[in-house]
């Protein structure tokens, strides 16, 4: 996996990572992922992490592209056509 | 304004495409050594819609000719923001992406979208991509045009390159499991051996 930009992050993400991609390949594709078993991890990792991005100011920079990105995620984030799709396979 | 679009096929399934594709900037990509981080900022589930929703930064080198760093500032990484949304259902990754670095001299919108593909949903994977660049800066048409069609010119020697790296991590990520598989199988196996001594 990728490290982070913040090297100090890299062991936590490492381990969050690993644990995000058995989760996503074995439950979530698979349509039988109920609880986040990964959240617990990715907490610590995003403490870290957002340390660093306040400390070299990125922080501010992604709000901006947070909003810029609204449009995206109305696009995206649509359920399938009339929930039809997504209720059937359920 | 200026647009780049591709559409090519991996010989891979959809899911092993998507899985690996959360590895694509890995240690297996001998292909991308400018990305220097990936850092995921947010992921969750939507309840009504069961998409997976994930926010990453992805930070990169850079590797633009002098004229065009000092025409941008000279800082010598930049910074993406990546949203990408995965819906498990209908078998759809799309992934969008801007430069957060030099944001307002330069916007680079792209789109990349994996799909089943059609000829053949099972053993083959879609991928589309589209890319939008458009200079800022205010006058100066000439320098404008020009970073626009550097731009999409690096657009159209990663369009090869980018798919021989992502190949390399599918085809590794394809041996692991196989791999993984055997192991699980072996141990298996020596516990009905066990077993069978007792």
């Amino acid at each position: 996996m990728s490290a982070s930009l913040a090297p100090e992050c890299n062991e936590v993400k490492e381990r969050y990572d690993n644990c995000f991609l058995k989760w996503y390949s074995e439950k979530f594709l698979r349509g039988t992922a109920t609880t986040d078993e990964c959240k617990p991890l990715f907490e610590q990792y995003e403490k870290c992490l957002s340390k660093a991005l306040k400390t070299r100011g990125i922080d501010t920079v992604l709000k901006e592209a947070r909003e810029d990105n609204r449009e995206n995620d109305a696009e995206h984030m649509r359920p399938a056509r009339n929930g039809e799709l997504y209720l059937l396979s359920n | 304004m200026k647009i780049f679009q591709q559409n090519t096929e991996f010989d891979y399934s959809w899911e092993e495409v998507s899985t690996s594709n959360w590895r694509k900037y890995g240690p297996w990509n001998e292909k991308t050594p400018h990305v220097i981080a990936v850092d995921t900022l947010s992921r969750e589930v939507d309840p009504t819609t069961g998409i997976l929703r994930t926010e990453r930064l992805i930070t990169c080198k850079q590797s633009a000719p002098k004229w065009i760093l000092t025409l941008l500032g000279g800082e010598d990484t930049s910074l993406v923001y990546e949203t990408s949304y995965v819906d498990p259902v209908q078998k759809k990754v799309t992934m969008c992406s801007m430069n957060v670095t030099y944001s307002d001299i330069l916007s680079v919108r792209e789109t990349c979208v994996y799909q089943p593909s059609t000829s053949s949903p099972t053993a083959k994977t879609n991928f589309h991509q589209h890319a939008q660049i458009t200079a800022l800066c205010g006058g100066w048409q000439k320098i404008k045009n020009s970073m626009e069609k550097f731009t999409v010119e690096r657009f159209e020697q990663n369009a090869k390159v980018g798919k021989e790296g992502f190949e390399m991590v599918l085809e590794m990520s394809r041996k692991v499991f196989a791999e993984q598989r055997e192991l699980m199988q072996l141990q298996q196996d020596s516990k009905i051996l066990q077993e069978l001594k007792m």
